[in-house]
């Protein structure tokens, strides 16, 4: 569709494209990104002719781009760019009918039926056929640039160019239109070349992406490409971290600010309040926790500030506990949003709450334990869920900086360290009869308030892992020994 | 649901198109009852018969009439109609150069003085009755056609100032360089003027003023082809005056040639200023009113803009002229203080209900 070889070209005397190769396919939707001044607009507009080639050539379908006059471009190649600025008080139509511009006939050239149906469709495709008879400066940001993208629609491209389509538009206005783009791409095969600013949209929208920086390519292909982090970086200058979308699989960025972030001054033993009362447990922290944890709500990786465990009845109707949860955290003025919930039928008073510093690094374990559903998770026999009390809920927060793998790693340890204890206790999976490794229920989360040097393993052959071992041990052998003494005095 | 969207927006269509015919009626026929009323009204009373008949005969050959007495015909047809042809093909063209000017400039107070070629006319003409010269086998010719040249040579000027400063034929620069041509050139007329006797500084003053009396059927002769040619151009391009209201890199990008385009409509819109200025000096507000007003009615589209612009500006300096030689009669009122006693006040007017309507809308 586009093909560009070795071209160079910009303004007189100073190129700022310094021999760029590319080739867009047909159906295709190109990203070009890069920052500020690296020449993407330049290029686009080398593409639509309105700066000078250099050297090198470009081909629009088949054809060099010279030997095309302005309308037969026209009918090739549509433009959106960003400002949207209009003389006069031209009505919504009549904006989009200036598109038909290169298909008109004739001496004093009126629009044909042909004409309006096109209007009328891409009018109604663009949903602006309400705003119609309103001047266009009337409309708001958002649909003035689906006006002007309904009027490059009309001119029956093959080839759309977008210069930041959606600079300044909001969230919703932003996708509305980069689903509109996607659409007409994936149905009517449109092909879409892209300056896209913003590197998460254009990973989930484009289908390839180049990186522009200072008038070459540094990188083109698929947007996969974005994984290269350290080539973001030394392009953007900005420290970018590889994230994930949780439901696509597209590669997502996140920037990091380069201001120095202020530490929290408090030591780890007063930057935290428990707060324990017969129906929960709640412990608040100064600042947020990079939090591994698989609690009802507050799940996966995450930052959070609240760490609750409620008491329920053994009798409790699980049918939406997440629900449940918000409902109570909300009563009792948490900010569930911030939280991880967790819920056990084993009574609070009996939770062991331990404190302990190992090799300069300070923990603290909350753990609540029953082991009334204990499983050995290695016996084939199938345990039907009862309803007595019996769940292992740990709560662990270190003051220390993990990665995301050594967060991983520590929550290993973690479980390591309760089946340990399972083990020493002589807890049996009833139903196996054999030695249990937990329960069917368990909880686990450990914080991490990520001050200090970082540290990229907690397994059992590093210190931290080895401490994490001990605490957790220590505490819910402590917590089995007085579910296990409530259990025999009753 | 789109079949029906379809149908109510063809409907609509229709009856835009309606509206739109009902306007070109009203227009032509404001133009019609303007230049009867030219015709009929003046100091000295002559019967409506009568001068239908002069009208008719002189043109068709169909009178009616055995006797009439031969100073009434040569007062209706040698100078009352020249005038009133007059009055309209100057209004005509400063109403559509107007509307032009704004269109291209993308400015809402351009009007035909802008660039700077009705200076060059004015200059032009302001020579010839300064040194009272004729040139040989123009006779009366001599002033507007020094004009015309002295309209032409400014735009020269204009564009060569353009073009050195700015490859692409900017608007700003357009814009600019008519400000410097006109301002200097005005300043060769003020010098011109305080250089002159009493005698021809009279006449500069009252020419500059702008009159379409006592012209007479050479002076429509020589406008005509002029209005004709540069209307031509001008409706040829009304999709590229379109157009540039987006921008030229947005006019560019829909396949229209914005630099040829810039160059045929000042071509187009300078010979309507040029010949206008040449017959009749320079008469203000009606190239910047009138394609406002029409805008107002219309919406900002070329194609009916200009045409309206046309016969709205004809029919309203008709009007002033009127106003002019009958409201302290038989004295005259300089047209371009007519011209500009009713335009000021409309134009305020408009503006002022514009703005109510848009905050209301």
């Amino acid at each position: 569709m586009i093909t560009v070889n070795n071209l160079v070209g910009g303004y007189s005397n100073s190129p700022i494209i310094n021999g760029i190769n590319l080739e867009i396919h047909q159906g295709e939707f190109f990203a070009l990104l890069g920052p500020n001044g690296s020449g993407k607009t330049t290029l686009f507009k080398l593409i639509t002719g309105q700066l000078p080639i250099i050297k090198g050539d470009i081909f629009l379908s088949g054809k060099e781009i010279s030997t095309l006059s302005k309308l037969e471009k026209a009918k090739k190649v549509a433009v959106l760019t960003q400002e949207a600025q209009v003389s006069f008080d031209f009505t919504v139509e009549e904006i989009v009918s200036l598109g038909r511009y290169p298909h008109q006939k004739g001496l004093f050239k009126q629009l044909s039926r042909v004409d309006w149906n096109v209007i009328e469709e891409v009018m109604e495709i663009t949903n602006i056929s309400q705003f119609r008879k309103i001047p266009f400066r009337m409309i708001s940001g958002g649909e003035k640039q689906r006006v002007l993208l309904a009027k490059a629609l009309a001119q029956e491209p093959e080839i759309l160019l977008l210069d930041e389509p959606t600079n300044h538009l909001d969230v919703k206005h932003t996708f509305q239109m980069l689903d509109l783009l996607k659409e007409r791409q994936q149905s009517m095969g449109l092909t879409i070349f892209s300056i896209l600013h913003d590197l998460n949209v254009a990973s989930q929208y484009a289908d390839r992406i180049a990186m522009l920086h200072k008038g070459c390519f540094l990188e083109v292909g698929d947007v996969d490409n974005f994984r290269k982090t350290d080539l973001l970086k030394k392009v953007y200058e900005v420290d970018i971290k590889l994230g994930s979308h949780p439901t696509i699989s597209k590669p997502q960025l996140l920037m990091t600010p380069g201001y120095h972030q202020a530490e929290p001054c408090t030591r780890f033993e007063n930057s935290y309040q428990i707060h324990q009362t017969k129906e929960y447990i709640h412990i608040q922290f100064d600042h947020p926790l990079r939090t591994i944890s698989n609690g009802v709500i507050g799940d996966g990786i995450q930052w959070l500030r609240h760490f609750c465990n409620f008491y329920v009845d053994k009798n409790y109707n699980c049918s939406a506990p997440d629900r449940d949860l918000r409902n109570w955290m909300t009563k009792y003025a948490i900010p569930y949003e911030q939280a991880v919930g967790m819920m056990t039928a084993v009574q609070l008073k009996d939770v062991v709450i331990r404190h302990e510093e190992f090799e300069g690094i300070q923990m603290l374990a909350v753990v609540t334990a029953g082991t009334g559903n204990a499983v050995d998770i290695s016996s084939r026999t199938h345990s039907k869920v009862s309803q007595s009390v019996g769940t292992i809920n740990t709560m662990l927060f270190i003051d220390s900086h993990f990665t995301d793998g050594a967060l991983v790693n520590g929550f290993m340890s973690a479980t390591e360290a309760k089946s340990k204890a399972l083990l020493d206790m002589n807890i049996k999976d009833p139903h196996s009869n054999t030695i249990a490794t937990g329960t069917s229920t368990d909880s686990l989360l450990v914080g991490l308030t990520q001050q200090g040097e970082k540290t990229p393993y907690a397994g059992s052959g590093t210190t931290v892992g080895k401490a994490i071992g001990q605490i957790v041990y220590e505490a819910t052998k402590e917590a089995i020994q007085k579910y296990l003494q409530r259990v025999q005095t009753k | 649901m789109k079949e029906s969207r379809l149908l109510r927006s063809l409907f609509i269509q229709k009856f835009l198109i309606n509206k739109i015919t009902w306007l070109y009626i009203l227009s032509g026929g404001f133009v019609l009852s303007t230049a009867l009323l030219g015709v009929f009204i003046s100091s000295v009373h002559v019967p409506v018969p009568t001068i239908l008949h002069i009208v008719l005969d002189n043109t068709f050959g169909w009178g009616w009439l055995n006797e009439v007495a031969r100073n009434e015909e040569m007062i209706i047809w040698n100078i009352r109609l020249p005038r009133v042809l007059l009055a309209f093909f100057v209004g005509a063209s400063l109403g559509l150069a107007g509307a032009a000017f704004q269109g291209l400039l993308r400015n809402p107070l351009a009007d035909p003085y802008t660039i700077g070629v009705s200076s060059g006319a004015s200059l032009g003409a302001v020579i010839v009755l300064f040194f009272q010269f004729t040139i040989l086998g123009l006779g009366n010719f001599t002033l507007p056609i020094v004009a015309i040249v002295g309209g032409f040579i400014s735009l020269l000027i204009v564009f060569g100032l353009v073009r050195l400063s700015s490859r692409s034929l900017a608007i700003e620069t357009i814009i600019l360089a008519g400000i410097i041509v006109s301002s200097f050139i005005g300043a060769v007329v003020s010098l011109i003027i305080s250089l002159s006797d009493q005698d021809s500084m009279t006449q500069i003053i009252y020419w500059l003023y702008g009159s379409v009396g006592l012209r007479g059927w050479s002076h429509v002769q020589l406008i005509l082809p002029f209005m004709l040619c540069g209307s031509f151009i001008l409706f040829y391009h009304y999709r590229e005056l379109n157009a540039l209201a987006l921008g030229e890199e947005a006019a560019d990008h829909i396949g229209v040639d914005v630099k040829k385009g810039k160059f045929y409509i000042l071509i187009g819109a300078s010979l309507l200023t040029g010949a206008a200025v040449a017959v009749s000096g320079s008469i203000g507000f009606v190239g910047l009113v009138i394609p406002h007003l029409v805008r107002i009615v219309t919406g900002p589209n070329h194609r009916h803009v200009l045409p309206l612009s046309l016969m709205v500006g004809g029919a309203f300096l008709i009007v002033a002229d009127l106003v002019s030689r009958s409201i302290i009669a038989p004295e005259e009122l300089p047209i371009g203080v007519i011209t500009a006693l009713i335009g000021a006040p409309v134009f305020a007017l408009l503006l002022i209900r514009e703005r109510v309507g848009g905050e209301r809308r």
